[in-house]
């Protein structure tokens, strides 16, 4: 029989993780709902995210604070560049008889490897890195568990993060007219919306929110340009959640963290790294709207 | 009109059939490897061809079954005694099997949630062959024995070529007797509009399930010909890069045209070897470049090279 503190402190982790996870799956579902996009790229704008937070750390000499949004700006940039640049281009382009999700899928596997390809010319990035951690102190004790002061500041950024997006989605006219533009392109152009910018807001928007995610993963993980490959957890936890709805992916991702480190401790290390694939498929095997979403409701004919 | 196709359109294989077996003597080793890469490629974007160009279905699961034959047909032999001429032709059953297996849940989700099931299946496989060392060796990988077919070994490049080609040809003649039959205008049918294939009397979900099966034997069988001139089978074979690499060979030849994903196999089959010898010293610039003719492909060439040099429709 496992301890139960043990349980409880692989909970407390699998809480940590599942917050960055579920950062990492609002980026994946954002694009999505705004422009139907599977991005096979997001987890390599994670890695650029954490690099960018690097160099603004160790040479620019940036503080802590400022590297955030240093990262979010420059990726904000690159996915707006990308929709706008690339994506509208694959759009125009639409073939009959041809799925357009095929193209921009494979456009965003083109930008995940012209990314990985990026980062890994610089000769710096041969080493393997880490950033330091974003709070040192005193690890802090609730009860049994034990939780480093980072931990803490990481799932409290995440929240924060969170809370922004809401509030921006919630209560200004520009949230509420993305909102608008994801759920219906073609009413939203008539009542006057700026159809293509929102699409490049929300790219942008979402390349940011996964920058974020890669500064607060850059100290507890290994930098490597081959770091994206974590963007499975983000689609397991995204899919947890239905693929479609915000909070449903929050909650997915912290599921899915906590299920990584239970599976990791009842059963054997190599099923932390199945857990995702299994939970993929037995979840749109059985409920392929997801734990949270309501019925499937067919969209555009 | 469908039915058989016309003659014309199988002579050009007995051209491949004539150059498997006047080749091998005359070409270096090299070029004789670089040819059954080629042909193993063909084999798997024919099949993966089936499944996105002509049903639309986007899967991403045919690198497992891949996987599945090359394993299978190594272990039908080393375990279990089996001849080569039968446990290739075995493991791509295992592999119509397995696909059948996959299709049932995954032919009812709508397209993006087929794409993440199938990744996901790709993925689970790949894990399995590294997990499962007791049987496929895990990280370590699995030695090839040399085939043997009816007392003519394979294993080496000049050996297997003919043969390659000999398959290479069989797998092109089924795929023209399947695109032009009845049930390749089915296919087409349900990737245009599933509702209104079912409202002319197909059943869509049985058609779904046979065409994956049919993909996943074609993926089975390349992993036989991987057997043929390949010595060594390892996990690493069977990732995510190699599902990009078919994907964007088809993508970029041409959906849902034979010429077209020949073309695809051809180019971008070849292009890791151009790169390498024309960029010598700027090996790590590859993955950029890569990225960068994905994205291009896909910006100005929608309908692939074919589509774009030939102006011609996808096929009705």
């Amino acid at each position: 029989m496992v301890d139960f503190s043990l349980v409880l402190q692989a909970t407390a982790s699998g809480v940590v993780t599942g917050c960055v996870y579920a950062l990492i799956a609002l980026s994946l579902v954002i694009v999505y709902k705004s422009t139907d996009v599977i991005n096979f790229a997001g987890g390599e704008v994670v890695m650029v995210g954490g690099y960018l937070g690097m160099v603004g750390l160790l040479y620019l000499g940036l503080p802590y604070a400022l590297i955030f949004l240093f990262s979010a700006a420059l990726t904000f940039a690159l996915g707006a560049a990308f929709d706008r640049l690339v994506l509208n281009k694959v759009l125009g382009r639409a073939v009959p008889g041809q799925s357009i999700l095929v193209a921009m899928v494979i456009a965003t596997v083109g930008l995940s490897y012209a990314m990985k390809g990026s980062v890994r010319v610089f000769p710096y990035t041969e080493d393997v890195r880490r950033l330091p951690p974003l709070f040192t102190g005193e690890p802090i004790f609730i009860g049994s568990v034990v939780l480093q002061p980072q931990d803490l500041a990481i799932v409290g950024i995440a929240v924060l993060v969170m809370l922004a997006l809401w509030a921006f989605f919630a209560l200004t006219i520009t949230g509420k007219a993305l909102r608008a533009t994801s759920q219906n392109p073609r009413a939203a152009a008539l009542v006057g919306i700026p159809v293509r910018t929102m699409r490049m807001t929300m790219w942008g928007l979402a390349s940011a929110v996964s920058a974020v995610a890669g500064i607060l993963l850059a100290p507890k993980l290994l930098m490597t340009p081959d770091m994206g490959v974590i963007v499975i957890l983000a689609f397991a936890a995204a899919i947890i959640g239905g693929f479609a709805s915000l909070p449903g992916c929050i909650v997915g991702g912290i599921v899915l963290g906590v299920i990584q480190n239970l599976a990791g401790l009842f059963l054997t290390s190599s099923a932390i790294s199945v857990a995702p694939f299994l939970v993929i498929m037995l979840i749109l095997t059985l409920r392929p709207q997801g734990l949270f979403g309501g019925r499937v409701v067919a969209k555009k004919v | 009109m469908y039915g058989s196709p016309s003659w014309q359109r199988l002579a050009p294989l007995l051209i491949l059939l004539a150059l498997g077996a006047v080749l091998p003597p005359l070409l270096p080793q090299y070029f004789l490897y670089l040819g059954n890469v080629l042909m193993m490629y063909a084999v798997l974007a024919l099949g993966l061809d089936l499944l996105l160009g002509w049903a639309g279905q986007f899967a991403f699961a045919h690198i497992a079954f891949f996987g599945v034959g090359a394993y299978a047909t190594v272990l039908l032999q080393t375990r279990l005694g089996i001849p080569f001429a039968a446990a290739m032709p075995l493991a791509a059953i295992l592999a119509a099997l397995i696909g059948m297996l996959i299709a049932l849940p995954a032919t009812r989700l709508r397209a993006v949630y087929l794409a993440l099931a199938t990744f996901a299946f790709a993925e689970g496989a790949q894990w399995v062959f590294n997990a499962w060392d007791r049987v496929t060796g895990g990280a370590d990988g699995l030695r090839i024995p040399a085939p043997n077919l009816f007392g003519y070994p394979l294993g080496t490049d000049p050996r297997a070529f003919p043969v390659m080609a000999v398959v290479l040809a069989l797998v092109i003649a089924g795929t023209l007797y399947l695109t032009s039959s009845k049930f390749g205008r089915s296919l087409c049918a349900i990737r245009d509009s599933e509702h209104a294939a079912a409202a002319s009397g197909i059943d869509v979900r049985k058609t779904k399930v046979i065409v994956f099966a049919i993909s996943a034997a074609y993926a089975g069988i390349a992993g036989g010909m991987f057997t043929m001139y390949q010595s060594f089978v390892n996990p690493e074979t069977f990732g995510f890069a190699q599902i990009v690499l078919v994907l964007s060979m088809i993508v970029v030849g041409g959906l849902g045209t034979l010429p077209g994903t020949l073309i695809g196999v051809v180019l971008l089959g070849l292009l890791p070897e151009v790169m390498r010898t024309a960029m010598r010293s700027l090996l790590v610039w590859q993955e950029l470049v890569y990225g960068v003719i994905l994205i291009l492909a896909m910006m100005y060439m929608p309908r692939g090279l074919w589509g774009t040099f030939f102006r011609r429709r996808v096929r009705p």
